[in-house]
Parts: structure tokens; sequence; C-alpha cells
């Protein structure tokens, strides 16, 4: 009897236990306890691919992004140009040691600012212009598409003329990403122009006035028939990178972008600069905000040398220390910058002219004209390189606000030297210098064709500051113009030579990490170490004492 | 869960009835105290002694089945209304719990027990669960609250540093409500944090700081975040229990990988009515101070005759003693008071408390007030079968002008590179002066810095002004069938509302406060800039558990216990003004924020802040085993679905423990010295999700209305973060429990790390997560306790801990296994803290001297070093091992304790000192210029082997902010008198007061052994970065004061 009732007291709990039990757990399963677990796990400040068709933004909200990436925001901008290229090319100068002055200023190349090229360029450009094809851009708006097609042919050509062979037509197909040689990167580039102009063109004939890419320009405003100059522009400028190893591809490339009936970039109103959709000019940051950018040595001797008009809108005198206060005076590339009270004191770029919404050029007209000068100058065409050259400058001067007054004309004024004066008296070696060139400014006929070529060349050099850092570097390696003063102190190790300057960038560690076969190909097709001395494809020049381009 | 959720929130007012309720029957005993209406009871007087016959104070002394009763005043008496045939209960904290049946006796001497001799004794394990001592199958060290309060510190876990092994604590630098930084057993994991889960009676309570979090770099910012433990009332704890191991905390699941913290809160306690009021004041002053030069002046150029920045300019003709330093800091002090009333019958008890904390940094202007409301009622209902208990705290805390820490916002950086040799009070009087052009005050300082501005002005006009109100409500009601079965369902809300400002006034220097152009291209002007932000978070918890206890016959038991929770974490909040300037200078609203200044990468002056939404729903069960009493055999099981691995096929995933304990000294016959003995061992798993929105990586907003699109390489397998872990130990009591020792060992391995990568920028991705990798822990634990002396008048113990911990990471990602995971970046300084493989937890990197084939430092022609352009590891900043001695004396009315603790091992970092250095402001800077040069074994460009190079060479390269940090690496060993008490019970005993005591206490007394030049102790962030580094930091305080405890 108790036994009985032990037994249905106990059962009693143990149904009481069991109903609880299955409650709690038909609390988990029936009410699908996890169903709202992916709308927690969304970012509520994101924003969904769907949620980005009205106004086209699915497609072209793509585009600004890629646009002021081919400069690059402040920081961007910084490592992958200004301690880059617009040093080698003697535009710019740190005061600030980065690394304690161990970096790719002093030819220490610093293996996480040249990630972040890659990083841009790839994951801003590339990555993104694949993403707008998937979209079925292609057909469905191929005006868009020539748009981005140019937009990676401008990003992609700065690429492979800092590093050599590059992942190009591979980028995106899989876990390893081959490389391209940089010929055959050339080659494709030279291809997708032809896109890009035949599709404009096309569309221009057929909708004339239409601006559907109005709200995603920050170069034209919509306007198609300017992009075509641009295209046109950007083939003669690469036709000419190529011309010492590839003459006749060169040659024919520069005639076809000559002869386009679109024709080319030739007066300032046509110039291509980045500006609009919040994008501030990186330069006036960098150096108002963050004081870290001066004007190089080699820029200010040349302004100085030639009385240049342009000098007081290009940049402005420095102000400590007082012997060189008023003076135009930048900084060597590579001195040890680390002295206090330091070279803050040194000469910047103007900012009243390049203030914070200036736009950032990505070509000129003046640049245009010089290299239309060099292609008369090399017999492509009947104009006179004179005139080109003439024209180049004039159309800087206007561009600057000033007029060329006896400039034309001076066959005296050469390259200054350079004295910094706080060396020796801190740090050593001595950074001060004498004038690397002799050449003038006035045209002379009778001077041979190489030394017509470094008179064109270093007035380009003049006229694509401040933007144009990067064109100028490669354009100082194909020709060995201008001259520029060498590194103050190289850290490479042995890697890069003084006197010869740096002739390309290294691969970046993450190639290596997450490509290595990839890059090992690279390397291969190189044709040399992955090291900042080994040149590229097109640099035949290779830094020697005497450039030979003809 | 949805629908339980409702439910829960029933329990607070089903609590709050049972608390109205109260309140009548309190009135009620309140009247039979008096015992007017108990005619036969007579007043019982009485002695409670322990057994050595030390009277004891605050014993409950209770009538059982009445709500009559008291507690022994200091002498242990009491007085009680009582009749022959009562049942009197005796009951105290940590003592056999005693009853007597009252004769006819009126004066009663009762002694009883310490129940370490029964050895039953209860600890309160995971989930609020009290287990017998001896059936725990992991370590656990328990600190009582009076330990806590008697030198009460600005986070209450820094009253726990030195006391339990096993536990490394790091306070941070940023004054009081300042954060703590608590590593169990090292570090684990490479990316989530390594902090343990706190877990207030039971339930998980979130450690949270605002939206400031902590720093990233060296460079620093804004001011430490705080976090969710310091603002507690220490008052208000009865104990804590430290479970360093995962096994012990295998029930609590993810949070709980890195060892749990619980914290057990008083309550009302049954039958009597207590007030305690508790005071404490300290004065607190920096303990050391940098060491300067004073015979070389500030650096003149040659050419101009401007003054420099630095202090390398000519001897001075007679020294002149500059003490900046003094000038600036002031005496902080902390005052803490609080109130608690306790009172309660046998079906309710009531607790109430009030604190309100001020404490005055150091730094000028920095002060902290916080206020801690408690009310906890606890209520017994259908025949004590339901008991409700319910806690709400709410907390204000205010915190102004706490000091920056690294080189932004940080006064500290200008006051200590002032140049010597002259005055710095003409910029304390005036840290700002007109500027008639602007028509405005602007900073007024020399050095054009970002690193530097004027002390005073980053006081003054660099305010911040940090807010925190919080409400945690914590309710549980527990049904009990009969004696096998209960259940339990307990729901808690805390909400955390964080709010945040800075105000940063016009001509602050332009890297932290953009200047702005109007109407460019007028030159940009500096406005000031306004920064805010404002964050809520809501943690709601809930679990519903059975426990059960098979009733079985023989020598075999089986309980346990089957449960549900979930855990919803969310937080909401936006941003106002950072990295923006104003309109209108000086006016900090936000309708003054610029839109956009085209600086940096601000995009917004508004910004809302993602909501972290995220959910952890599980189920778990847990089953204990024994056998006669010696051996414990505890498994457990626990299944958790997160939200954070949404989107991957592995958001379900379960993890076991299991452990044995064996009675040694029940099982057979030991030898008489021994007590007691016990070994024990466990092994468990604890899985941890990954951080939320990695598995769905989308698209962001950028500059302006553009679209940054994703880069983050989206991996639809991502798992969870799995950490083994083992350990084994040994507890014994000997000599009749005058000596305690216990002995644990543990490894653990956390594999499946959460790594984040850099994918080929060919893929188009610039970010990629996976799992991969092993950090390692082993390590021992010691404990030893003796009770030296034990006598009536005068009594001695002494304890002493002992731990260890090795770290090791095994593996990153095998596919990349030279790149290390980077905690702090360098940022173009000298530091950088990272996890690579075969090293350990934190490793700091940096640069080195260039040195030849001979070991020779080489210089470059001007006698400066050549620094190495690839950084090297230089140390590892975790203590080795760590010491811990305690020691209390008891003398009459006297009572005496301290506590020594040491660090042993590690390196740090000081860029203070580099800074110091080559600004020429150092003593050893002073020293080698008066020296002729620093010494060293170097070589020159040519070859040529030298002895000594110029001190500014030296100084300017080694001491740059990216310089050589292998010169500034220094011991991290510390050993210090980490708290001192004296204190005297006064012996009253009256109706009004039962006790009052009057201590004199000190903490960071002395420095026994300190080599670096800063406390190693203290850290720049309490997140996984800046581990050993020194970066201005504020010194550490020396913490002088009394404290008052009366109970009424």
């Amino acid at each position: 009897m108790k036994k009985i009732n032990f037994l249905r007291y106990n059962s009693t709990i143990i149904r009481t236990f069991c109903k609880c039990a299955l409650v709690v757990v038909g609390l988990f399963v029936l009410s699908g306890c996890t169903k709202n677990f992916q709308n927690m796990n969304t970012n509520n400040t994101g924003i969904l691919d769907s949620q980005l068709i009205p106004n086209h933004n699915s497609i072209g909200l793509y585009y600004p992004g890629m646009q002021q990436n081919i400069f690059g925001e402040e920081n961007d901008y910084q490592l992958i140009q200004n301690l880059n290229s617009d040093c080698y090319a003697g535009y710019y100068m740190s005061p600030n040691p980065f690394r304690g002055n161990i970096n790719n200023q002093d030819y220490s190349l610093v293996d996480g600012w040249n990630s972040d090229i890659y990083t841009v360029y790839y994951t801003r450009i590339m990555g993104v212009v694949q993403t707008i094809e998937k979209k079925g851009t292609r057909t469905s708006t191929p005006d868009f598409w020539a748009i981005a097609l140019m937009l990676q042919v401008q990003a992609m050509s700065r690429v492979t003329d800092y590093y050599g062979p590059i992942p190009y037509s591979k980028v995106g197909q899989g876990a390893t990403t081959p490389y391209d040689s940089q010929q055959s990167v050339y080659n494709q580039f030279f291809t997708q122009l032809d896109t890009v102009v035949t599709t404009l063109e096309a569309y221009t004939k057929a909708n004339p006035g239409a601006e559907p890419f109005a709200n995603f320009d920050m170069i034209y405003a919509g306007n198609y028939t300017e992009w075509i100059k641009y295209a046109n522009s950007l083939r003669l400028r690469l036709a000419m990178h190529i011309v010492n190893i590839d003459p006749i591809t060169a040659k024919a490339q520069a005639l076809k972008a000559i002869n386009d009936p679109g024709g080319l970039i030739t007066v300032n109103t046509d110039n291509a600069g980045i500006t609009g959709f919040g994008y501030h000019n990186p330069i006036w940051l960098i150096g108002t905000s963050w004081t870290d950018l001066a004007v190089n040595a080699s820029l200010t001797s040349y302004l100085n040398g030639y009385k240049d008009p342009r000098e007081s809108q290009m940049i402005s005198p420095a102000t400590s220390p007082s012997s060189i206060a008023g003076q135009y005076v930048g900084i060597r590339s590579g001195t040890p910058v680390s002295a206090k009270p330091g070279y803050n004191g040194y000469s910047l770029p103007n900012f009243n002219n390049t203030a914070q919404y200036t736009p950032m050029y990505l070509m000129v007209a003046s640049e245009v004209w010089f290299l239309k000068a060099e292609a008369a100058l090399r017999g492509w065409t009947t104009e006179s390189a004179q005139t080109d050259y003439e024209t180049g400058i004039n159309t800087s001067m206007s561009q600057w606000g000033v007029s060329a007054g006896s400039y034309l004309t001076d066959n005296t004024s050469t390259e200054a030297d350079y004295v910094d004066p706080q060396t020796p008296s801190t740090t050593a070696p001595n950074a001060s210098i004498k004038a690397v060139s002799t050449i003038t400014i006035a045209w002379d006929a009778a001077a041979t064709p190489e030394k017509n070529l470094e008179r064109i060349i270093t007035q380009k050099w003049i006229a694509m500051f401040p933007t144009g850092g990067w064109e100028a570097w490669t354009e100082y390696r194909r020709t060995g113009y201008p001259r520029l003063f060498p590194v103050v102190v190289n850290n490479s190790g042995g890697d890069i030579s003084t006197d010869l300057q740096i002739r390309r960038i290294q691969y970046p560690s993450t190639e290596y990490t997450g490509n290595a076969a990839g890059v090992a190909q690279g390397v291969q097709l190189l044709g040399g170490p992955d090291k900042g001395g080994t040149p590229v494809w097109w640099d035949t020049n290779k830094g020697q004492a005497t450039p030979k381009n003809f | 869960m949805k629908k339980l959720l409702p439910l829960i929130l029933l329990v607070p007012c089903i609590a709050f009835g049972a608390n109205s309720h109260q309140k009548a029957r309190v009135a009620t005993r309140t009247k039979t105290g008096t015992s007017l209406n108990v005619p036969n009871a007579a007043a019982i007087k009485g002695v409670v002694k322990d057994e050595t016959g030390t009277p004891l104070a605050g014993v409950t002394v209770a009538i059982k089945g009445t709500n009559t009763g008291t507690q022994t005043d200091v002498n242990g008496a009491f007085t009680l209304n009582a009749k022959p045939g009562d049942v009197l209960s005796i009951s105290y904290i940590g003592y056999t719990s005693k009853q007597i049946t009252l004769g006819s006796e009126t004066i009663l001497t009762i002694t009883i027990s310490s129940n370490t001799k029964s050895l039953n004794e209860v600890v309160v394990t995971a989930l609020g669960v009290k287990r017998s001592e001896k059936s725990l199958v992991y370590a656990n060290q328990l600190v009582k609250g009076d330990e806590l309060t008697a030198v009460k510190t600005d986070n209450l876990m820094n009253s726990l540093n030195g006391k339990v092994a096993g536990v490394d604590i790091s306070p941070s630098t940023s004054g009081p409500g300042g954060s703590v930084k608590v590593i169990l057993r090292g570090s684990k994991s490479a990316t989530g944090t390594n902090q343990p889960l706190y877990v207030i009676d039971g339930v998980p309570m979130t450690n949270t700081s605002n939206y400031n979090g902590q720093p990233n770099s060296t460079y620093g910012g804004s001011p430490d975040g705080g976090d969710g433990i310091s603002n507690l009332n220490p008052d208000d704890i009865e104990s804590i229990t430290v479970l360093e191991g995962a096994s012990a905390a295998a029930l609590y699941g993810s949070q709980a990988a890195n060892g749990v913290i619980l914290v057990t809160t008083k309550k009302g306690k049954e039958g009597t009515a207590t007030i305690n009021l508790s005071s404490s004041y300290t004065n607190n002053t920096i303990s050391y101070k940098p060491d300067f030069q004073n015979e070389y002046g500030v650096t003149v150029d040659p050419t101009t005759h401007l003054k420099g920045t630095t202090s390398w300019g000519d001897k001075l003709s007679s020294p002149v003693v500059e003490d900046n330093l003094s000038d600036f800091y002031r005496s902080g002090n902390n005052f803490t008071n609080s109130v608690s009333l306790s009172a309660g019958s046998e079906l309710a008890q009531s607790y109430f408390s009030y604190a309100n904390t001020m404490a005055n940094g150091v730094d000028p202007g920095d002060n902290l007030k916080r206020n801690n409301f408690t009310f906890r009622e606890t209520g017994e209902f259908l025949n004590k079968k339901l008991i409700v208990d319910v806690n709400t705290n709410y907390i204000n805390q205010k915190i102004m002008d706490a000091p920056g820490e690294g080189f932004y916002y940080n006064a500290l950086t200008g006051l200590y590179l002032y140049p010597r040799g002259q005055s710095i009070t003409p910029y304390k009087q005036n840290y700002e002066v007109f500027d008639p052009t602007r028509n405005l005050n602007e900073q007024n300082w020399d050095a054009n810095e970002d690193i530097q501005q004027n002390p005073w002005w980053i006081v003054n006009r660099n305010p911040n002004f940090t807010n925190r109100d919080r409400l945690i409500v914590n309710s549980t009601a527990k049904y009990t069938v009969n004696d096998w079965l209960n259940f339990q369902i307990r729901g808690n809300v805390d909400r955390v509302a964080d709010s945040y400002q800075q105000n940063d006034y016009a001509t602050t220097n332009a890297v932290l406060s953009p200047s702005v152009s109007l109407h460019p291209p007028a030159p940009p002007l500096s406005n000031g800039s306004f920064t805010m932000n404002q964050q809520t978070l809501t943690q709601i918890y809930s679990d519903f558990i059975a426990n059960f206890k098979i009733p079985l016959k023989g020598d075999f038991k089986v309980d346990g216990l089957v449960g549900a929770s979930i855990t919803d974490d969310n937080t909401v909040g936006e941003a106002y003004g950072a990295g923006l300037g104003l309109y209108i200078p000086n006016i900090f609203v936000e309708q003054n924020v610029v839109t956009s200044n085209g600086l940096a990468s601000a995009s917004s002056n508004v910004s809302t802040l993602p909501s972290n939404h995220s959910q952890i729903q599980s189920l778990f069960g847990s089953v204990n085993l024994s056998f006669k009493n010696w051996a414990y055999l505890t498994v457990t099981e626990r299944n958790d679905w997160s939200s954070t691995l949404s989107f991957t096929p592995n958001d379900s995933y379960s993890y076991p423990s299991v452990g044995l304990s064996l009675i040694l000294s029940d099982m057979t016959k030991l030898p008489d010295v021994i007590t007691y003995a016990k070994i024990r061992g466990s092994y468990a798993e604890v899985a941890t999700p990954v951080s939320q929105y990695t598995t769905n990586p989308i698209n962001s907003f950028g500059n302006a209305g553009s679209v940054t699109f994703n880069s983050v390489y989206p991996n639809p397998l991502l798992k969870p973060t799995n950490t083994k872990s083992k350990e084994a130990g040994l507890d014994l009591r000997l000599l009749d429990n005058r000596l305690t020792y216990s002995f644990t060992w543990y490894k653990s391995n956390s594999y499946n790390q959460f790594i984040q990568y850099t994918p080929p920028a060919s893929t188009g991705y610039t970010t990629g997560y996976l799992n991969a990798g092993n950090i390692q822990n082993t390590g021992i634990e010691m404990l030893l306790g003796f009770d030296a002396v034990k006598s009536s008048a005068f009594r001695w113990n002494t304890n002493l801990n002992y731990s260890f911990n090795h770290n090791k990471i095994i593996e990153l990602n095998p596919a990349d296994p030279t790149t290390p995971v980077v905690l702090t970046g360098f940022g173009n300084n000298a530091y950088e803290s990272v996890l690579a493989t075969g090293g350990q937890y934190g490793d700091i990197y940096g640069y080195t001297f260039q040195r030849n084939a001979k070991g020779q430092i080489e210089l470059s022609s001007t006698g400066a070093p050549i620094q190495n352009s690839t950084a090297k590891l230089l140390g590892n900043p975790n203590p080795k091992f760590q010491i811990g001695w305690g020691n209390s004396f008891d003398y009459k009315h006297f009572s005496l304790s301290f506590l020594v603790d040491g660090k042993f091992g590690g390196q740090v970092l000081s860029m203070t000192q580099m800074l110091l250095d080559s600004y020429g402001v150092s003593a050893a800077s002073g020293a080698a210029r008066d020296a002729g040069g620093v010494v060293v074994n170097g070589v020159d460009p040519s070859g040529k082997t030298v002895t000594k190079t110029d001190a500014y060479a030296w100084y300017s390269t080694v001491g740059n902010r990216g310089g050589i940090g292998e010169a500034y690496m220094y011991s991290a060993t510390v050993v210090r008198l980490r708290s001192a008490t004296l204190g005297y019970t006064w012996p009253i005993s009256n109706s009004a007061i039962k006790s009052l005591k009057l201590s004199l206490i000190g903490s960071n007394l002395i420095y026994f052994y300190k080599k670096a030049p800063y406390d190693p102790e203290v850290t720049m962030s309490t997140g996984n970065g800046l581990g050993g580094v020194d970066v201005f930091n504020a010194p550490s305080t020396r913490n002088v004061g009394a404290s008052l405890d009366v109970t009424f």
C-alpha cells in the first residue's frame, strides 16, 4: 500500500517534470528561436545590395569610390604616392622622420606602405570593375562599362609602372592569381582603350547630349566627349612609355591617339581632375593638417635656377630656419630629418592654389603638348616639336595664372645649386649639392634630339607638379630626365644604387604569403630579383649616367 | 524563448508584491521585539564564542519559528526575550550553525565551531548552485567581502590584487573610475576578450565600457571607457569566488572560457535588524617621478636664436632646479560613505544600501562622483515552497576630466618635456593668452607638436565628461516541489546608459581638433571641436533550471540539474562631431558642428552606431554522482546557439566537461597530522563564437553619401574557438586545520582562434577571417595558509599564494605562419604588441641596434647608432610567476594586517623614458653630457672602435618616437607592500551601537623592488593590446587614509 502510494506520488512528479521539460524544449524548437539570428547578425548601419537599386546606385555608386581611389584619400595617397614616387620624382620630401628615417624615401622599402598600393588598386578598383561587370553592365549600360574600363586602365597603368609584371588578366578568377608580363599588360591596356573610345563615340553619336553618368562623375560631370579626349591622351602617354622597348607599337598607338577624331586634351578646361563627392585634396591635408610634406630640393633648384614665373604660385617660401626664410628651399630626398627643430619650415606647396577642394589632376593639357612634342621630335608627326613644346609651357603658365614673359627665350638659366642650411651642422652627410643639370629652357633647334628631349621632359616634369609625381617618376626612369639629386642617405642595404636611383617598388609580402605561385611567376617575368634596383620592362635606360633615348 | 521572456519579466512584479507584504511583517516584528505581548518570555543573556574562546561579534541568534532574533555585539554578547522550550538558532558565516533548546537558564555561553572542521562548507558554484566543497572537481578561491572593503580602491577588483593565486590584475592609468585588466590563467584568445565573466548572484553581468572602449595605439586619445565591475558598491558584496578554470564554468558557456568571478551580494538576514555605516577616506599621492636633469637648458637655434622644444641647449651657469611636476600634480583623494539597512523575518528579508563615492585624481580637474542604491527583497511563500528574490541596483557615475592615455590629450607629455632650467609657472597661470587678431584666448605653449600641449590647457580647455546610468534588476523565483526536486526561473535586466563628451576649445592642436576652412581659400581656422557619443546597452538574461536529487538508497547518490538560458545583448547609440570642427568657436552644441570639413576620414557630424545585437540560447545539464561521500564525479554538457554564427552551418555547438574528486581522508585512514586530503581532476571544453557581423559582411556608408562596398572576404564556414583545458589538484588540511595547502596544475589549449588575415589583394578583398591556431597556457597555483598563533588574546594568520603561467602560441594561421596577429601596431612609434607563432601572448616587438659581427653597435658618422630596419622581439610583459603574502594579527581590540605581493619576470618598454631622453630632459641625458658622451661599445663607419659617443646624437636617435626600443626595455618585476591596515575595535556595547571599528589604511605603500621607471603593473589598456608599455602613463599613487565602520 505504502509502496503504491509512493509510486503514484512519484509518477505525478515525473509527469510534472516531463511537462516542464517539454515546455522548455518546445519553446526552443517550436518558436524557431534562431530565426532572428541572421537579422541580428546583419549590421543595421550597413547597406544591403538590394537597398541600392534606386537611382542606379547599385552600379553608379561604385564610380566615385573608384575615381577617388586612383589617388586615394590622404592616408592612402601618402603611402602609395607621396612617400613613394612623389619623392623619387623630386617633387616632395617629408620633414617627418617616419620610422626613424628608415623608409621608402631613403630606399628602405616599407612593406606596409607598399602593400597599400595593392590594397587600393586591386580591392578598390580592379575588384570593383569586376563587380560592375558581374552585374551585367557590359551589355546593359555599355557607356558605364567604358568608363569602368577607362578607370581600370588609368589606375592599373600606375601599378604596372611601379612594379613591372602584375596580376591583370586573371584577377579574381581563382585562389592564386597568375601575373602577366608588363608587355602583355600594356597590350591589354591598348585593347581596352579601343573599347572605351569606340563605345563612347558610338554612344555620343546615338545619344547626343545625353549625360547619364553625371551623378557619379568626379572628372567631367558626365560629358563623354571629354572622356574620349582623356582616353586618347592616356593612350598617347602609355604609348610613349614603351618607346624605347617597343618603338613600333609605341608609334602605332601614339598615332592612333593623335589622329582619333575624338581629339586629345589640349586646353586646361579639358584637364582630368578628381573633385567633388566630398573628396578633398590630399596634398592640402597632408601639408596643412599633418605637416607631413615639404617640396623637394630638386624642384626648388630647377624653379629657382629658371626663375620660373610659376614658382610662387606652385610653392610657398621657407619660413625657418631664418637663413632661408623667404627663399624657396626644399628638402633633398633621403635627408635624415630627425634633427630638431627639424625641417618643418621648408618650402611647401602654395596652399592657396593647392587648396582643400582643388582637383587632383590625373592629366593636364600641358602634358599632352609635351607628349606631342616628343612624337614630333621622333618624326612621327609633321608637327613642329618646338611649337608643341612652347605651347606646353604656355598652357602650363596659364594653368597657374601667370605669363611666360621671356621664359621661352631664356637660353642661359639652368638648375641652381642646392644648399641645405641645416647640414652638415647637425647631421651628415651633407645634403648640400651642386646642380646636376645644365639644360636650359629655350628650344634649340640645333641641339641633338637627346638634348631637346631632356628639355621637353624637364618642362613636362615642372608642368605636372603638384599631382603628377607618379607619371613623373615613370618618365624619369624611362628617359633619365630631368636630372635629379640622388638620395642623401641610402638605407637599401645595397639593393638600390644611389647613383642609378630607385627603379621600381618591391612586391608586397601579402603576395608572397597569399599568392606565392603567382608572385614567383611575376619575379620570373621581371627578369631580376624583386628589389628596388631591378628595372621594369620598358626601363631601358636603367639610370645610366648618359641616357640614351634615340 | 520569445514567449518565455514576458513571463520572466513578470517575476520582478511578483517580487515587489512580496515586498509590500514584507513591510507589514517588519512592523509586527518590531512590536514583538518589545516582548509586551509575549507573557512568559524573559530576558536571556548570552555570549557566543569560538572554539578558542574568542567572543564573536555579529553572530545571528534567533528563536526558531518566530520573527524574534538579534546579533551579538562586539563582545559576543546578546540579549533576547525567550521562554523555556524555545529553540535558539545560532548562525555565523564560516561557522557551523547550532541549535539550542532553552531550559531554565537565563545566562548562556555558547561555543560554535568554525565549519572548516566539518568540511561541509557550502560553495556557490556556476548558476548560483550551492554545492559542498568536497564535491568540487576544480579549484576555487573565496575572498570575503570584508577583505574587499578593508582598503577601498577605485575599482573593487584592485582589492583582489595579490590575494588570489592565478589572477593577474593590472589597473589602468586613467584615474578614478578606470577599468581593470583581469587575466585568469593567461590570455587565451587572439582577437576576442580575455577578461573573465563576472557573475552576480548567479547571473552573468555585462562588464561593458562606454563607446570609447580602450585605446588601441600608443597615441591613445579618448580616456578609458571604464568597466562594469567598478560600478558596484563593495559594501554590498558578501563574497567573491574566483573560478579560474574553464571546467568551473562550463555551465556558463562561451563567456566563461576565461574563467568566472562570482560575486555574491548581501541580503537581509533572518531575525536581525541592523544598520551599518561605513566611511573611508584615503589621500593619494604619486609614488614616483621621472628623473630630470637640471644642468642644461633649452635648445636655441644658432641662427635665429629662437628657443626650440628640447633641452639640448648650453650648460646653465648655475643649475636651476624646477620641480614642474609639483606645480601640476595635486593630492588626490577618495571619500566613500555607505549605509546599509538589513532586516528580516523568517519569511521575508530586506536589504537596502546607499553608497556615495567622491574621488579626485592626482591630475587636477579629474574627479569621480558615484551613487549606488541597492534594494533587495527576499520573500518566502506557499509554506516556504516558493522563494522570490529581487535585487535592484541603480548606479549613477559621473567622471570629469579623466586624464588622457598615450600621447594625445595627455597633460604629462607637455609637463615632462617642457625644457629644463626654466619655470613652467607662467604657463600654469596663463595657459591661455588673448589674441587680439582673433579676439579670443588662445593656447599659450611654445611647442607646436601633436604629442604635447600646455598641461593646464588640456585640463581646462580640453575637458571631458563621462556619465553612466545603470539599472540592474535581478529576480529569481524558486519553487521546491519536494526534497528531491526544485525549479528555478530567473530574469535579469542590466541596462547601461553611457554618454561621453569632449570639448576642445579653439587653438587646441590641429591634429586633435581640426581646423575648419569656412571660406576657402581663406586659411583654415581652429575653432575647436566637439565630440559626443551616447550608447545604451541592454543585457537580458534569463534561465530556467530544474535541480534534482534522485532519491537512491545505498552508497551512491545522484543529483544534478537541467536548464535552458538566453542571453541577449543589444547596444544602440549615436556619435556626433568626431574629427570635425566648429562653425563658431567654443560653443559645444551639436548644431555648431560643421557638416564636413573635408578632413581625414570623418564623414558625417552625426552617425548611428551599429546596433550590436547578439544572442546566445543554451540548453545545459549537469549530473553529479557520489559514492560514500568520498568520491564525486561531475559531468556537464551544454549546447549553445549563437546569433553571431548565423549564416554558417556552425551556429549550434556543444561542449562537455567531466571531473572527479576523491576525499582521501575519508577513503582510508591517514596519519593523524592530516585532517583532510582531497585530490581532484577535470577536463572541460568551452566554445566561444566569433565576433559580430563577420559572417555576413555588407556595404557601408562612406563620405558624403558615397558607399564603401564590402571588402571583407565572406567566409561561410566560420566556427567557434574551442578551449580544451585540463586541471588536477590537491587540497590538504594539516595539524587540526591550522595548516592548509592547495595545489593545482592546469593546461589549456585554445584552438580555432578567430584570426583576421589579409587575403592577397588580387582577390579584390582587403580583409578575411578564418579559424586556426592553438594558444596554450600551462601553469600551477599554490595556496598555503597557517594559523601560526591561535590563542585567545593573540592570533596570527599568515598565508601565501603562488602562481606560475606559461603562455605559448603554438600555431596561428598555418597558411601564413610568419605573419603575426598584431594586437597594437607601430603607428610610426617604437612599440608593437603581437602574437607570433612560437612566441607568447603580447610579445613586444621593436627596433634594435645594428651590430657588427663582434656585437659592437654600428654608429653613423655623427655618432648616432644605426637602427635595424626590421622589428625584432624585445620581450614579453607578462609576469612569469606571482607571489602574494598576507598576514593578519589580532591582539585584544587591535588588528593589523598587511599584504606583500610580487610579480616576477617579464619586460616592459618605456616610451616615456625614450622621449625624456630624446628631448634632453632626463637625468640620463644630463649625466651623459656631463661625462662627455655616452659610453658605448661601438664602431664607426670606418670600422674603428668607439667607446664614447655624442650624447645628443645618441639620445636623439635611440629615444626618438620610432627609435630603438631595445635600449628601453626594463624588468617588469615589482614587489610591493600592497596594503596594510591597523584597526581598533571599541569595546563598547550598548543598545544603540553594536560595534565600532576605526582603521588606518594604506595601499601601494612601498616598492621593495622596482627597476622600471614606472610601475610596470599598470596598463595603458585593459584590452588585449598595449601590454607592457609606458606612454606617459600617470604614475601610480600611494594611498593612505582611515576608515570607520559602525553597526547599529
